[in-house]
């Protein structure tokens, strides 16, 4: 197993300002941003919508790597989501899935069982999945496939517990939203950017 | 089922809007409308497996300004439910959904009467409780204006923003 925070910190070496990410709740919402500077990312979105929100994202700037820092009890709420993702297929997008085995300190999941998330996503049709048990296969894989194109999808066998890196961001729901909005206008690729008709032309 | 005039209006209305990303759950009132849109090059269609996640996965494409619109019925609104209160009232991001209002009042499709009366009496107040707009569109003549003012005003609010189908525009015997 590996430590979350050394996988973030080395991500973070690896993101600059073309790259998204979007994280799920809890410990990658508290961990990511205290060591990621570059890019533009999404925080702290609830259980079960990391994911889909990433692929959303990626359909709307095909041309730019997004991260999505997913968690396992996060995607266990709706592995379905795995279907729609392998379905879609987007060439931009990597799955990062920090596997504590547990939900905080209240208790296991069932990936701690027999539930096996990469095999999920293989089942569900991810074609490009591996489970990571060191920072070697952690550098490797996943700088692999920053450099290369096409959906990847990464269980990250991680320790339990928290790292002391503090709170959550101060700026959390619509206010970190409005931020994130800013940075993606300031795009040329975003597909936003036409003039809003303002008379009713009925 | 909504009848070929119907599909052939909300074909027209999305492309009129350059909506071109198509976000579904297969259901049986629209599915003419759905079959319709994947068989035709403009749309990028997407077919999910849960309507969570599908809501999730039009409000990533909408917040990177992707013109898109998922939809569903009563059962993918109240099955969307928690994703919906986050893109609406923690995210405040714009969403336009379209909805067949299965329950509503002459619904004759033959599902359970006991599922009509839940989808009747749940519909608008869950809308209601999460203080999503709405707008229930029952005749033809109607259907391309309220698309273009709908997705007008979602971005316009930063809101999802719910059009429920019914009537004439959802069955074809009106």
């Amino acid at each position: 197993m590996v430590k979350r925070l050394d996988c973030l910190k080395l991500l973070a070496s690896w993101m600059d300002e073309n790259m998204f990410s979007v994280s799920s709740l809890s410990n990658n919402a508290r961990e990511w941003p205290s060591v990621c500077r570059q890019g533009h990312h999404f925080h702290n979105l609830n259980m079960g919508m990391c994911l889909s929100f990433a692929l959303g994202l990626s359909l709307a700037f095909p041309k730019r790597k997004v991260m999505a820092l997913e968690s396992d009890g996060s995607l266990l709420v709706d592995t379905s989501s795995l279907v729609t993702l392998a379905d879609v297929n987007p060439s931009n997008l990597i799955a990062l899935v920090f596997d504590n085995q547990e939900y905080g300190k209240m208790g296991p999941t069932a990936t701690s069982r027999r539930a096996d998330l990469e095999r999920i996503a293989h089942g569900a049709g991810v074609q490009d999945t591996a489970t990571i048990r060191t920072m070697e296969e952690f550098n490797s894989l996943v700088k692999g496939a920053i450099d290369s194109s096409g959906l990847k999808f990464f269980v990250i066998k991680v320790e339990r517990g928290r790292a002391p890196v503090g709170d959550y961001l101060r700026t959390d729901g619509r206010a970190m939203k409005e931020l994130f909005l800013q940075k993606l206008i300031s795009h040329p690729d975003y597909w936003g950017n036409e003039k809003v008709v303002t008379v009713n032309p009925k | 089922m909504m009848d070929n005039e119907t599909v052939q209006i909300f074909i027209e209305a999305l492309k009129e809007e350059g909506i071109k990303m198509v976000v579904t759950l297969p259901e049986d009132p629209s599915y003419s409308l759905t079959a319709a849109i994947r068989v035709d090059p403009y749309f990028t269609d997407i077919t999910v497996a849960g309507e969570g996640h599908g809501i999730a996965l039009c409000a990533g494409a909408s917040l990177g300004g992707r013109k898109c619109v998922f939809m569903t019925g009563i059962a993918g609104l109240l099955m969307g439910g928690f994703a919906l209160a986050q893109m609406s009232s923690l995210y405040a991001i714009p969403l336009l959904i379209t909805a067949s209002y299965r329950g509503d009042i002459g619904d004759r499709s033959g599902i359970p009467s006991g599922t009509l009366a839940m989808f009747n009496k749940l519909a608008e107040p869950f809308l209601q409780g999460l203080r999503i707009p709405y707008r229930i569109v029952d005749q033809k003549s109607r259907l391309k204006g309220m698309i273009r003012d709908a997705h007008f005003s979602c971005r316009q609010y930063s809101s999802p923003i719910v059009l429920l189908l019914t009537g004439e525009v959802l069955w074809s015997n009106g």
